[in-house]
């Protein structure tokens, strides 16, 4: 990295923390800021002033009938996840785990946005971990491992809205980061994401977001794959 | 969960509890927070039908992936308010025929409430607006411009220096000078 091109990326911190860079210019900053710490302290010192920008609106005050329905909505989905927990005997909250006969790993599929979970099944051959989850509706998704990199195949997809790409994530302990892969179904349905680094990965998950990728996941987990340790 | 007990909770305690699907801690979540994102909203698509949808979306996706939020990534708070901004950027742009951003990363009962009412935390954080709005009121119009064009309006700097017939370099500048000033302005409660 050239002295004029540290300079560039410097000069980009503001606008990248107004969210005003290109995907392009986002990814390439992050890039650098990965192995630049006298970005990476610029950026820190000047986050807070961005952060409080929302806080700098005028408050307007919400209509009494947007919590009235957000709240119908969230209440019937609770009862229909406790519903679906009860008749699957799993409980989220602890996370337990059932054991799957005959299978060489335990696996815990968990699809957040219906909140019920499946269990299912994996198989190690040549050094390639193999996992294979069906997500309703029909969705499914094969992870195969290999060595310090993976790869995410998907089918039965549906096709997205033009403004939206799929992004995959990955959880190292309690943190989910962007795998920095974004990508959208083929005609067919199907797609695949490569994961570059696994090491440490305990949850893959692909969300849908909005062109150019999220910081962080805006949507429910359309796929969710926990990866044996 | 009962709702009184979920009050006494802070955001990060509430998270994990919406993520297990229980919508007293997300009742509490919303009334904590729904004012500073519907105003949010609205500040950026302009029109409250619009503002309502936007703040819907966000609300629901927060609780339908209240699990995912990452502590590394700074308050709850703060994630919320990047979701809805990210929300309302969209329906703007989409309204207005723009190409989707490409973002990487997108009158008041309250007024007329006695203000005994309003929480500590409430009142600490009007505070907070009333000071950020000083602070960029301070700055030079063509900075709070910039900011203002970028967070609230969500064009890309490209976009901007091409709106004002500037040098892409010159709207770099200015952004940064900007965030400087509102940090200096801010600094003691920033720190």
């Amino acid at each position: 990295m050239s002295a004029t091109d540290h300079e560039r990326h410097s000069d980009e911190i503001a606008a990248y923390l107004l969210g005003a860079l290109e995907p392009g210019e986002a990814a390439e900053l992050e890039r650098h800021l990965a192995g630049c710490e006298e970005c990476r302290t610029e950026l820190e010192r000047l986050r807070p002033a961005a952060q409080l920008l929302p806080e700098s609106v005028e408050r307007v005050e919400p209509p009494r009938e947007l919590r009235g329905r957000l709240m119908d909505q969230v209440r019937t989905e609770a009862e229909t996840a406790q519903a679906s927990r009860r008749r699957r005997g799993w409980h989220i909250g602890s996370w337990s785990l059932r054991p799957v006969a005959g299978l060489a790993a335990l696996v815990l599929v968990v699809a957040a946005a219906a909140a019920y979970a499946i269990g299912n099944g994996g198989s190690d051959e040549g050094g390639a971990t193999t996992v294979v989850t069906g997500h309703p509706p029909g969705v499914t998704a094969e992870m195969i491992r290999q060595g310090e990199s993976g790869t995410l195949h998907l089918a039965n997809l549906h096709q997205l809205p033009r403004d939206e790409v799929l992004q995959a994530w990955v959880q190292r302990g309690k943190r989910v980061v962007s795998a920095k892969t974004l990508f959208v179904p083929n005609p067919d349905g199907t797609a695949s994401a490569t994961i570059d680094d696994m090491d440490g990965v305990s949850t893959v998950m692909v969300t849908a977001e909005p062109r150019g990728g999220s910081v962080q996941p805006t949507s429910a987990p359309i796929v969710s794959v926990a990866i044996p340790q | 969960m009962s709702a009184s007990k979920a009050e006494r909770l802070a955001d990060e305690e509430l998270m994990p509890r919406i993520g297990e699907k229980d919508p007293d801690a997300f009742e509490v979540f919303y009334d904590r927070h729904g004012g500073v994102a519907y105003s949010l909203a609205y500040r950026i698509v302009g029109e409250r039908g619009a503002a309502e949808d936007v703040t819907q979306e966000a609300f629901i996706s927060i609780w339908r992936s209240g699990a995912r939020y990452d502590t590394a990534r700074g308050s709850v708070r703060t994630w919320m308010l990047g979701i809805v901004r990210n929300r309302a950027i969209d329906a703007l742009r989409s309204k207005a025929g723009r190409a989707p951003k490409l973002d990487f990363d997108d009158d008041s009962i309250l007024e007329h409430r006695p203000a005994e009412e309003l929480t500590d935390s409430e009142a600490l954080r009007r505070e907070t607006a009333k000071e950020v709005r000083g602070a960029l009121d301070e700055l030079p119009g063509e900075q709070s411009k910039v900011i203002e064009l970028a967070y609230f309006g969500g064009f890309s700097h490209s976009e901007i220096a091409g709106m004002l017939g500037v040098p892409l370099g010159t709207v770099k500048g200015r952004m940064r000078l900007g965030l400087e000033k509102i940090r200096g302005e801010l600094a003691e409660g920033l720190t």
